[in-house]
């Protein structure tokens, strides 16, 4: 049995437009004008114990909705979920004490108490035995750093020292299911490292499953064995991370730099190749090298365009990931995905 | 039950360690509601001081109506205070999913969330009133009559908290629930005052629509000794089914529940 399998889900969400004060609270509640939005489309996909899957795409992709799935806070408009077996939404208590959850942008802990009032606090709601609490506690304080922080209150604490205290208070019971929403949102690559290091090690040794959202690619080279890349609601790739390399890896990007304002719509493209960006003196031509190659295109375009200079570029996985959030590639993945 | 109590108790201290840390606001909070009472005290006293009675109550009579009802408000906004604020603070930020994610009632959660000090001031204040109005009116504490105006207050608290939660319940679908909830809310100034002063319709809408009578005139004219035959013993009855009602109709907002956006 996977411990997240999803089938055929779909989120539409309904809201109500409204105005304010009495009236328009009263107008909508009695005639309410509904405004509807599709998050989430025919999505399916399941994930094993243990596996750590990158779930990634762009704002307003759906990544969140279908965490908030997952959780229990939403139900699905269509399809089914089960998490460890259950329905997360009809069995939200059940599902609660086997999960935890990091929404990155705020925080679960309380913005007044200190943060060691506030994990005890937790302890209390999930009903840690006192000792093994006061185990996890001090190795997390050593783990994350924490030692120092757990008299301070967390409205006086920095982004990152405030990411690690909700890493703590994520993971404090143990649970066999995280689901880290943009973890690593606006903290420095320090922060970052041992944000990493700790959700690495929590996985190796307890075998916890994560299912990780994030912009930031690195946390996904890092982390990640899987991702799953989803946009407008529906999955466009599930598989290993190499396979996206090797797939996208035979494009390369030349950059040149002209001598005059360009004009692009003059331009005549080489077969195989595509505008990737362009500025009022820069151009970046991207190509598939198994169709054409390097000299191939800068012969081609440097009589149209006088260059000044040109250098050639590899792609890394970011620039592959922004290619496909762009939907170049959107469709041949799609066909992957078929075969 | 039991887990839930000792988890408020758990709350309840951290709580009052947030309150020794900034003294200061816990003496302006609870200390400015009793202002706020003395100033319509004074309101109420200037008026029946020109006047022997009104409408057959007297100044102490009305004192023991005006203390009941101060009481009940007292326990709502001690411990559900957050009624009000949910919208506002919890949906529109989207804290609310942090409730719906532990193992635990999401409304208990809410209410355990924030103890609310100001509301002490409230419930010295009626303690002060109904014990005044009481010598003055030579009620005899007797254990029938201590029991009786606990379970008058403790079900007056829970209408209170019965109609904030059912107005609450709005902010599922608008967000901003202060301005249902405050409509509500404010029509407990009747109450403040002898039902038998209003017109019949007032009486009515107090007694079985918004039945804030019950947190304060029947109790009182109970304990006056004037006759209002079973409506002295329907308090506890009516608490009960408008809690009921307003729990069901929780659940059913919260199954519409849609989070927020980011
Ligand atoms: N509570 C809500 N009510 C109405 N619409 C919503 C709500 N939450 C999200 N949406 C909409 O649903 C779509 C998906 O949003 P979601 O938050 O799931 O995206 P996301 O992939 O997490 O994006 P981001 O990377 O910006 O966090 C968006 O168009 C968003 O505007
Ligand atoms: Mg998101």
């Amino acid at each position: 049995m996977p411990t997240i399998e999803l089938s055929h889900v779909s989120k539409v969400y309904r809201t109500i437009k409204k105005d304010s004060g009495l009236r328009g609270a009263v107008k909508a509640l009695f005639r309410p004008h509904y405004v509807e939005k599709v998050a989430v489309h025919d999505l399916s996909f399941h994930v094993d114990a243990g596996e750590v899957v990158g779930y990634i795409g762009v704002n307003g992709a759906g990544k969140s909705t279908t965490i908030k799935m997952l959780t229990g806070i939403l139900h699905p408009s269509g399809g089914s979920i089960r998490v460890l077996g259950r329905d997360p939404h009809r069995e939200r208590v059940a599902n609660a004490r086997e999960i935890g959850v990091v929404f990155g942008q705020r925080t679960q802990l309380w913005w007044d108490l200190a943060l060691r009032e506030s994990l005890n606090l937790i302890a209390n709601i999930y009903e840690l035995e006192p000792a093994r609490y006061r185990q996890l506690l001090a190795e997390f304080a050593q783990t994350l750093e924490l030692e120092e922080l757990l008299s301070v209150p967390i409205r006086s604490m920095s982004l990152g020292q405030k990411m690690r205290a909700e890493l703590a208070a994520t993971f404090l019971h143990q649970p066999r299911v995280v689901y880290l929403d943009e973890p690593t949102i606006g903290l420095d690559v320090m922060v970052k490292e041992r944000i990493r290091a700790f959700i690495r090690d929590q996985n190796q040794r307890n075998g916890t499953t994560v299912m990780l959202t994030t912009h930031d690619l690195d946390d996904i080279e890092q982390l990640c064995q899987r991702v799953i890349i989803i946009d407008a609601g529906s999955v466009v790739y599930d598989g290993p991370l190499s396979t996206i390399k090797q797939r996208f890896g035979t494009f390369r990007s030349i950059a040149f730099e002209t001598a005059h304002p360009l004009e692009i719509e003059h331009l005549i493209l080489p077969l195989g190749t595509a505008i990737a960006s362009h500025g009022e003196r820069a151009l970046e031509v991207r190509f598939d090298r198994t169709v054409t190659s390097a000299s191939q295109v800068a012969t081609a375009l440097m009589p149209q365009i006088e260059a000044i200079d040109f250098s050639l570029a590899e792609p890394d996985l970011e620039s592959i990931i922004k290619q496909i959030y762009a939907g170049t590639h959107t469709a041949a993945l799609r066909e992957e995905v078929l075969v | 039950m039991r887990r839930y109590a000792r988890l408020y108790w758990h709350f309840l201290l951290q709580r009052f360690k947030i309150l020794l840390e900034y003294r200061m606001n816990f003496v302006i909070g609870a200390g400015s509601t009793v202002l706020l009472q003395a100033a319509g005290l004074l309101a109420v006293w200037s008026v029946m001081r020109q006047i022997p009675d009104l409408n057959g109550w007297t100044f102490d009579e009305i004192l023991l109506v005006y203390g009941l009802i101060t009481l009940s408000k007292s326990i709502n906004h001690m411990f559900a205070d957050n009624l009000w604020i949910f919208g506002r603070a919890y949906i529109r930020t989207g804290g609310f999913d942090r409730f719906l994610v532990r193992p635990i009632n999401p409304l208990f959660h809410l209410l355990a969330d924030r103890f609310c000090h100001d509301g002490i001031g409230n419930f010295v204040v009626g303690i002060a009133l109904v014990l005044k109005a009481s010598l003055a009116l030579h009620i005899a504490w007797t254990p029938i009559n201590i029991a009786y105006c606990l379970v008058a207050v403790v079900s007056g608290g829970v209408i209170f908290i019965a109609l904030n939660l059912l107005t609450a319940v709005s902010a599922f679908w608008i967000i901003d629930s202060i301005p249902v909830t405050s409509a509500i809310f404010q029509t407990h100034e009747f109450a403040k005052y002898p039902l038998t002063i209003y017109s019949r319709g007032i009486g009515i809408v107090m007694t079985w629509l918004i039945p804030y009578g019950f947190a304060s005139f029947y109790p009182a004219a109970h304990l006056l000794g004037r006759p209002i035959g079973v409506l002295a013993w329907l308090g506890p009855l009516i608490a009960v089914a408008l809690i009921t009602l307003a729990y069901r109709i929780w659940l059913w907002g919260l199954s519409h529940y849609s989070s927020t956006g980011s």
